[in-house]
């Protein structure tokens, strides 16, 4: 279980997320909405640690990320998917993938290739494996992405807008697999612009606005009249997201 | 008193060899930029022949030891055209040619910086070659250079620690001789070392004023 | 005034020697500049002030000594503390302390060039900022400082012509005798001027080549 309470962050003057709670159960698929600023990647960001709280408690699995000891263990419970990829230049797609597995959790490197070139075929890249980042296109990298936070078997998958820098035709790709890892029952936490997409794939919607966490609701309610769209705000954030 | 101990004449030693360090550096850097810029204009004038073989020259001084270039002229020339060449000539020869040959590719990328634009703009209203070089470029180009000019000088300051070896009387040079006499060699190269450092700090030091100077005209002062 | 280069052939084999002691000295010099700069590179862009004071300052130092000075105070120095080495191994320490400043700040621009994200992400896999380090960082800021690397080791080349002056019989050393006994300084140093311009243009190239090879994978787009 990943477990927010009353989470504050500041970055100088501004504060960027305030009081926020939020839980999130082993099975579960969770999307955060919001407009850009809204603290939705600093979120995802405080739960893998590379921010540091002003406040508050983020738990996973009941391992504080606050504290140094425990947010290795942390860390090991979840995988990242970034926004812009990240992947390391000089390593191929197998590497990519292998790097964690063989460095931290110490697996034999033959066997985390064989899981790797498994991981890889599964998204469609078997092909690519030996390929080197700069030599695939971006859904080809965001698909390598998904595969690298996988390889370390985690509990929960932080999607920090993993779409965002690819176009449409791409943007499909992923989110295919997406859509299959959700049904395969993978905890996923994700933040995104693809209004649509939550909707279909996600258990629970909940809704950033300016660093507060004012709806969290089950999808069908969230999207519903008299539910999350009874929420001004929410309302013409949707229509927004709709129209463009 | 014992023979190896510091006397206060040691002092006055230091300074000759300052006095020769910094006296040959500038003689040699005066000559070195005057050459140098001489050599990138033949090449802005494009003259056949002769900018082929500067090219060669200069690359050949540029990719070769200082060392072994003060050892062809002060132990080679001699020998080759049957001439005197004192230690002192060597070393004014040697790093006059080997500024001279940095200050060549300094030259030629700071006019290569100003677009060919401006010239040809330059030479479309009928001004000379010259003109161009003297009103357009030399200004801009002065102001381009001066970054890699001050780095040039603060490492060309250092190489004429190099001419202690064929002789010359310069700060090495004393330091080698106060080193033989006292058998301190860690205070010796001590001093010596902090006397650089002092002098290659105020090169760069004059360097970044001249520079902000210079950019001062060449800058948008604002409202 | 005629220049005869044949008077050399007798001595090939003799400055062949010299040679092969000037690629010995360089070879290990720029490891151990290697190993230097990325020492002090990582030491300053540690969160000590006190270890980034100390590292700047070892910088700024061996770069604004002339050589020949630093080899002097090690050759004479060391056995003042009682430190009895041979003159290869002062040249080599000295070739790499001095080297490594300059590699140190090659180094550490190639780190900071390195996109953040990149690190972010080796973080949250769980690697260790030692591993991060070795496994990414150092790996990703060399093949991008393979050229401006490249040029720390041509001086190095023409450097360790200096070691000639502490009785080490490198290139340079072993031509100064040459010179002596065959009388004919001019057409052997001549010779040793090409002989350098040519190792350190060779040296270039392969490093062309090198940066090539090694920035193949990064090259955006090299197959679609």
């Amino acid at each position: 279980m990943i477990k927010a309470e009353n989470v504050k962050k500041v970055f100088g003057p501004v504060t960027v997320l305030e009081d926020v709670n939020l839980t999130v159960n082993p099975g579960e698929v969770v999307s955060i909405l919001g407009s850009s600023g809204s603290g939705k990647s600093t979120l995802i960001r405080c739960i893998n640690g590379l921010e540091r709280l002003d406040g508050g408690k983020i738990t996973v699995d009941d391992f504080d990320v606050s504290k140094p000891r425990e947010l290795a263990e942390a860390r090991k419970r979840s995988g990242t998917v970034f926004q812009l990829f990240n992947l390391y230049p000089h390593m191929t797609a197998v590497e990519n993938v292998t790097l964690a597995p063989i460095e931290v959790l110490k697996r034999p490197k033959a066997e985390a290739e064989k899981e790797a070139r498994a991981l890889l075929a599964s998204v469609g890249l078997s092909e690519r494996a030996d390929a080197y980042p700069a030599q695939l296109s971006g859904g080809q990298r965001q698909r390598v992405g998904i595969c690298r936070a996988l390889a370390m078997k985690p509990r929960y998958l932080l999607l920090d807008e993993v779409t965002s820098a690819l176009d449409p035709e791409m943007t499909a790709e992923v989110l295919n697999i997406l859509a299959k890892l959700a049904e395969e029952g993978t905890t996923m936490v994700f933040v995104t612009h693809e209004i649509e997409f939550a909707r279909q794939i996600s258990d629970r919607v909940v809704f950033l606005e300016k660093g507060r966490l004012v709806v969290d609701l089950p999808t069908e309610q969230f999207f519903a009249e008299d539910g999350g769209m009874a929420n001004p705000r929410v309302a013409q954030f949707l229509s927004k997201m709709r129209k463009d | 008193m014992r023979y190896t101990d510091f006397t206060p004449f040691d002092l006055v030693l230091l300074a000759q060899g300052l006095g020769v360090t910094i006296g040959l550096f500038l003689a040699t850097t005066v000559i070195g930029l005057f050459i140098g810029t001489a050599l990138a204009v033949i090449r802005f004038y494009r003259v056949p022949v002769l900018t082929q073989v500067v090219t060669f020259i200069t690359e050949l001084l540029k990719n070769s030891p200082v060392l072994v270039q003060l050892f062809l002229v002060f132990f080679g020339l001699p020998a080759f055209l049957r001439i005197n060449v004192t230690p002192v000539e060597a070393a004014v020869i040697t790093m006059s040619g080997n500024t001279a040959a940095f200050i060549y590719v300094i030259a030629v990328s700071a006019i290569e910086s100003i677009g060919r634009d401006q010239i040809e703009a330059a030479r479309v209203f009928g001004l000379t070659r010259w003109q161009v070089l003297r009103h357009i470029i030399a200004p801009q180009a002065t102001a381009f250079a001066i970054g890699p000019l001050t780095g040039l000088l603060v490492n060309q300051l250092q190489v004429t620690s190099l001419i202690s070896v064929i002789g010359v009387m310069d700060l090495t040079k004393i330091g080698n001789t106060l080193n033989l006499r006292t058998l301190q060699p860690f205070i010796v190269w001590a001093v010596v070392g902090v006397l650089y450092y002092l002098c290659a700090k105020l090169i760069a030091w004059l360097g970044s004023r001249l520079e902000t100077r210079l950019r001062a005209h060449t800058a948008w002062k604002g409202l | 005034m005629r220049l005869d280069l044949s008077i050399l052939v007798p001595h090939l084999g003799f400055l062949a020697e010299g040679a092969l002691l000037t690629a010995q000295a360089c070879g290990l010099a720029l490891i151990g500049s290697l190993i230097m700069g990325a020492l002090v590179a990582i030491a300053r862009t540690s969160s000590s002030r006190a270890i980034r004071g100390v590292a700047f300052a070892y910088v700024d130092l061996f770069r604004n000594v002339p050589f020949i000075v630093q080899l002097f105070f090690f050759y004479y120095g060391l056995p003042e503390l009682g430190i009895y080495i041979d003159a290869f191994t002062t040249g080599v320490i000295s070739l790499s302390i001095a080297g490594g400043a300059f590699a140190s700040d090659v180094i550490r621009s190639g780190i900071l060039a390195i996109d953040p994200g990149i690190i972010e992400a080796a973080e949250v896999s769980g690697l260790s900022r030692r591993k991060t380090f070795t496994r990414i960082v150092l790996p990703i800021a060399l093949r991008t400082s393979v050229r401006p690397l490249g040029s720390v080791f041509i001086n190095l080349i023409l450097t360790s012509s200096i070691l000639s002056t502490i009785t080490l019989n490198e290139l340079t050393g072993t031509a100064k005798i040459v010179a002596s006994d065959t009388f004919k300084p001019f057409e052997v140093y001549v010779v040793l001027l090409v002989v350098y311009a040519a190792l350190t243009y060779l040296v270039s190239i392969l490093i062309g080549l090198l940066h090539k090879r090694l920035n193949r994978d990064l090259v955006e787009g090299a197959v679609a």
